[in-house]
């Protein structure tokens, strides 16, 4: 029973990203006749754009968290700068552990995790096994969905720099560590979006067809 | 339906699973059998809905960005924050990159995503057929994901226990406002059925040419 025939492609047909709409696979690179989107069968260079957008972003990882995101000037201290993990640490030394444990889901496990999920399903797709499928697609859904929770602390930064602003008193400036992070949450929501999930059902349906035939 | 089109069938977009589609009545989801992703998430009269939800969005949209979310007290001095303040001390600082980011998902994604809305829900529910009604949904589509109230709310929070310790902070009419606009927009994105959009701007009549050539 050769199951990759199900696919639309395999009979033919393309879905418009956009509308839905199917389309015989002759349309390829055209536009869609009932909402203008272009039409493709697969994301064009889904593997290699999402690489290009995760290795940008793990990049960025690394001046996000050693730069700081924001620098506060108070009577007692002075200049003090706050990088994200300092801020984390600073929740706990308060005893603000539910905060803290939000702010370093949002701002660190998450872009990490997120990084190391979506190569996970890469590397699946050009060299590894593609088993357990339904779980690869809901740790992707997660994935997708999460990522925009990440721009928490850029917010938060945002909110704290227009609150204290009492001269020389107390005031609170925001530094290039926010500039990376922002990068962090935007690139890697970009490849969530570039990878198309449907290579790996195609990687899994290939496997399972050579399997059958030898 | 147009020749070219087999719409007795759907595709999924997450495996490219091919299925019969599925007869529908009322609010229905379905989801794909293989993967699980969500196929179709009906609602009748979506349209009405979306039209209603969206216009309060609006209407939400000025309070939540007009008045203040919070304001802080040190010494009997006040400093007030709306959410466009805290865009543009970003780009005071020098940061003008991030401060667009926080002007896009914060405030112009989410207007943007109520102005398509009411644009199309308009034009389904009184059956116009407004210029560029195809644009507009694929915009509304491809803007979703970057709407960011909700996670500017849950930071306007931990912002209230970073500064509670040191100094007043007082919510603010934004605030509410903005709290009831998330709700709105929530609601709005759950009585979305895109199925049924795009059905029925197809319907008003072919924006592009190349289809009326295959009818007829
Ligand atoms: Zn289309
Ligand atoms: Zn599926």
């Amino acid at each position: 029973m050769n199951s990759w025939r199900h696919g639309a492609l395999a009979q033919g047909l393309l879905r418009c990203h956009d509308c839905s709409a199917l389309w015989p696979v002759s349309l390829e690179g055209h536009h869609c006749p009932r909402c203008g989107a272009p039409l493709h069968s697969r994301t064009p260079h889904s593997l290699t754009r999402t690489w290009a957008l995760l290795l940008t972003s793990a990049l960025l990882m690394l001046p996000a968290n050693l730069l700081p995101i924001m620098r506060v000037t108070m009577l007692s201290s002075q200049g003090d700068a706050s990088t994200i993990l300092g801020g984390v640490i600073e929740l706990t030394k308060h005893g603000l552990w539910g905060i803290a444990i939000v702010v370093l889901a949002a701002s660190i496990l998450i872009p990490v995790g997120k990084i190391l999920a979506l190569a996970s399903l890469l590397i699946a797709i050009q060299f590894g096994k593609a088993t357990n499928l339904r779980q690869k697609m809901v740790m992707f859904r997660i994935v997708h969905w999460i990522g925009r929770w990440s721009m928490l602390d850029i917010f938060v930064v945002g909110i704290l720099v227009a609150l204290v602003q009492f001269g020389n008193l107390a005031y609170i400036v925001g530094q290039t560590g926010a500039l990376a992070f922002a990068g962090v949450v935007v690139f890697t929501m970009l490849a969530a979006n570039t990878l198309d999930t449907r290579l790996i059902w195609d990687r899994h349906l290939q496997e399972a067809s050579i399997g059958s035939e030898t | 339906m147009n020749a070219l089109q087999p719409d007795n069938r759907i595709a999924c977009h997450e495996c490219d699973l091919l299925m019969q589609r599925p007869q529908i009545q009322g609010d229905q989801v379905v989801n794909c059998p293989r993967c699980g992703s969500r196929l179709i998430s009906s609602h009748p009269n979506s349209a009405e809905r979306s039209l209603a939800l969206a216009l309060a969005g609006l209407i939400l949209l000025l309070p939540a960005n007009l008045f203040p979310v919070l304001t802080l007290e040190v010494l009997g001095r006040q400093q007030e924050q709306t959410i466009f303040s805290s865009a543009m001390v970003l780009y005071r600082d020098g940061l003008a990159l991030v401060a667009l980011a926080v002007l896009l998902f914060a405030i112009l994604v989410p207007l943007c995503k109520l102005l398509l809305l009411t644009y199309l829900s308009g034009a389904l529910h009184l059956r116009r057929r407004w210029p560029l009604l195809p644009l507009a949904m694929r915009s509304y589509q491809h803007l979703d994901q970057w709407g960011m109230l909700e996670v500017y709310l849950i930071a306007v929070l931990v912002s209230v226990v970073k500064l509670v310790d040191i100094a007043d902070v007082h919510p603010g009419l934004g605030l509410y406002s903005l709290g009831a606009l998330i709700a709105v927009t929530a609601l709005s994105s759950s009585q979305l059925d895109p199925d049924l959009f795009w059905h029925q701007i197809a319907d008003l009549g072919d924006p592009v040419e190349r289809v009326e050539t295959g009818h007829e």
